[in-house]
């Protein structure tokens, strides 16, 4: 039994050690880490990835599978998962911890509002070589711009230690949110903990988006032990660190209303509600940019609260699978354009597809 | 054989013709460069369209704004950007008024239009002093004080030299309406 945690741990120390291969070449500050395999080896690279992404599925499948069998030290494997990422090299993915880190610099150390001001406006800016959106305006709440103030002074103006510091950050936070559900329902926490896109996407990338999910979890958690003041506190909080919890505020009016009528709040179909409302906006947010994979994050805790539904645990693990695979296109081709667009998609949706026929022909099977 | 001499000739003369249709080009080219050639000390720079003017709600509204909005422009940049912004647009409203010949309120427009533009660039030299390169900024605030000089240049010659303001209920004020358009013009001057 302790072999798939093993093989878990050791692929994800794999996929920590891989993510340099993605250096960016103007990193000046990771020059000794520069290869540029991303550029020559690209069809390796993705089938490199594909393959230790299945890995950490397939294992990620038995956890759940075998939850209760397993009896998983979870303060061990978190401590040990936490661990073998935090060393990993963030931008391999996705660019926006640097742009975590050009908008506090903006902030507080050129002192300057990061809504009005570009980070392109300060020439000649070391970070600008490979902030990607430095034509862009602070993208997040107000809230996270002073939350990251504080990996920001850690870093003591040093760039590597910044980096690490924003990333240790993250990370506290990710544990938090574990710490949370496991108080919210210990059955639930390994799905949530475990899922190789939370961790690919909090641990390794290093998105703000499990911030605003911990402040999410959080306010649940005082509503149900009837502090409603702290609760308000911090769903007011996670929506000033990016705005999608805005879609939670009708499900806490609506848990108000029963409460103060006397009526008893079913946290089961709370959950629900929560799951549907965040997905909905998970949806609709290629209107605005695109359909970006860490946003899963903003559904996959309330999914993981409704693990006594098989078949949507099920569907959320194979969709997450298809959400990682969105980035293959781009490592083969190095384009955004062109096939990119439509080949990710197909990526996305065909785990899914296969799933739902796979269990439409079971249930034909078992009632013949 | 003759025939197909006689239509090549033919031909060869309406090229010609044509031709000599073309030789006017090169005039018209010269011309035409001649003609625009002014508009390239021009500024590209572009001021706003003009906002509400005085006596409307909105501009009482935008007046409170212009004070909140002072606090979150914080910073060297933000300060360039807030005066720049406020200026541009009390110019506008300025020009607007004097349009429509309300000298009085045309003339506070351009004072406010003046102390915004005057506080601009000290708050670059504070964002050298802090270490910011200020090099584009400086070229916007040339670009700027040029279409400033553009338009002040334009209403200067449509206006009065002097106007006598008689309110409702009080004294007349005598505004001197030139004068106070060459002390605009000095101070954009120096930022060119």
């Amino acid at each position: 039994m302790r072999i798939p945690s093993v093989v878990f741990i050791a692929t994800l120390i794999l996929f920590s050690i891989f993510t340099y291969a993605f250096v960016d070449a103007n990193l000046s500050y990771f020059s000794i880490f520069y290869t540029g395999y991303y550029s020559t080896h690209r069809i390796f690279l993705a089938l490199l990835y594909a393959i230790l992404i299945a890995i950490l599925f397939g294992c990620f499948y038995f956890f759940i599978k075998n939850t209760d069998k397993l009896r998983l030290d979870l303060n061990k494997i978190i401590g040990l998962v936490v661990l073998a990422t935090i060393i990993s090299y963030p931008a391999a993915l996705a660019f926006d911890i640097f742009n975590y880190m050009t908008t506090a610099k903006a902030l507080f150390f050129y002192q300057e509002n990061p809504y009005i001001i570009y980070p392109i406006e300060f020439i000649n800016d070391p970070y600008l070589e490979f902030t990607r959106a430095a034509n862009k305006t602070a993208l997040y709440g107000h809230f996270w711009i002073i939350l990251s103030g504080i990996p920001y002074f850690v870093g003591i103006g040093n760039f590597i230690l910044t980096l690490f510091s924003f990333k240790a950050f993250i990370a506290l936070f990710y544990i938090g949110t574990v710490y949370l559900i496991n108080k919210m329902d210990k059955n639930a926490v390994i799905f949530f903990a475990l899922n190789p896109l939370v961790i690919v996407e909090i641990l390794v990338s290093s998105h703000n988006d499990i911030v605003m999910v911990f402040f999410a979890l959080l306010s649940f958690y005082f509503f149900f032990k009837k502090r409603y003041g702290f609760s308000a506190m911090a769903i007011i909080g996670s929506i000033l660190i990016k705005f999608a919890t805005l879609f939670l505020v009708p499900i806490f009016t609506a848990m108000l209303k029963d409460r103060l009528i006397g009526k008893k709040i079913n946290q089961g179909k709370a959950y629900v509600y929560c799951a549907i409302f965040m997905f909905l906006i998970f949806l609709v947010s290629p209107f605005r940019e695109e359909l970006y994979p860490w946003y899963a994050i903003w559904f996959i805790p309330f999914t993981a609260l409704l693990y006594k539904n098989r078949f949507l645990q099920n569907l959320v693990l194979v969709f997450s699978f298809g959400l990682m695979l969105r980035y293959i296109p781009y490592m083969v081709t190095g384009s955004y354009f062109g096939p990119t667009p439509i080949i990710r998609n197909i990526l996305m949706i065909t785990p899914v597809l296969m799933f739902l026929i796979y269990y439409w022909l079971r249930v034909l099977f078992q009632r013949s | 054989m003759g025939m197909a001499q006689k239509k090549l000739k033919t031909q060869n003369s309406k090229l010609k013709t044509s031709m000599k249709h073309f030789l006017w080009l090169p005039f018209f080219i010269i011309i035409f460069f001649f003609k625009i050639s002014p508009s390239f000390a021009e500024s590209s720079y572009v001021l706003p369209y003009p906002s509400a003017m005085p006596g409307s709600v909105f501009y009482k509204l935008n007046l409170i704004k212009e004070e909140i909005l002072k606090y979150w422009y914080f910073g060297d940049f933000g300060q360039f950007h807030f005066n720049l912004k406020q200026s541009d647009k009390y110019l506008v409203e300025a020009k607007t008024l004097f349009d429509y010949k309300q000298y009085f309120l045309a003339n506070t427009a351009l004072q406010k239009s003046d102390r915004y533009f005057e506080k601009i660039y000290p708050n670059l030299l504070l964002a050298h002093k802090n270490g910011k390169n200020i090099s584009e900024k400086e070229r916007i605030l040339k670009n700027a004080a040029q279409k400033h000089l553009e338009e002040l240049t334009k209403i200067r010659n449509r206006v009065p030299s002097v106007f006598e303001w008689t309110p409702e209920k009080g004294r007349p004020t005598k505004l001197n309406l030139w004068e106070n358009f060459d002390g605009s013009i000095k101070l954009r001057q120096k930022r060119l």
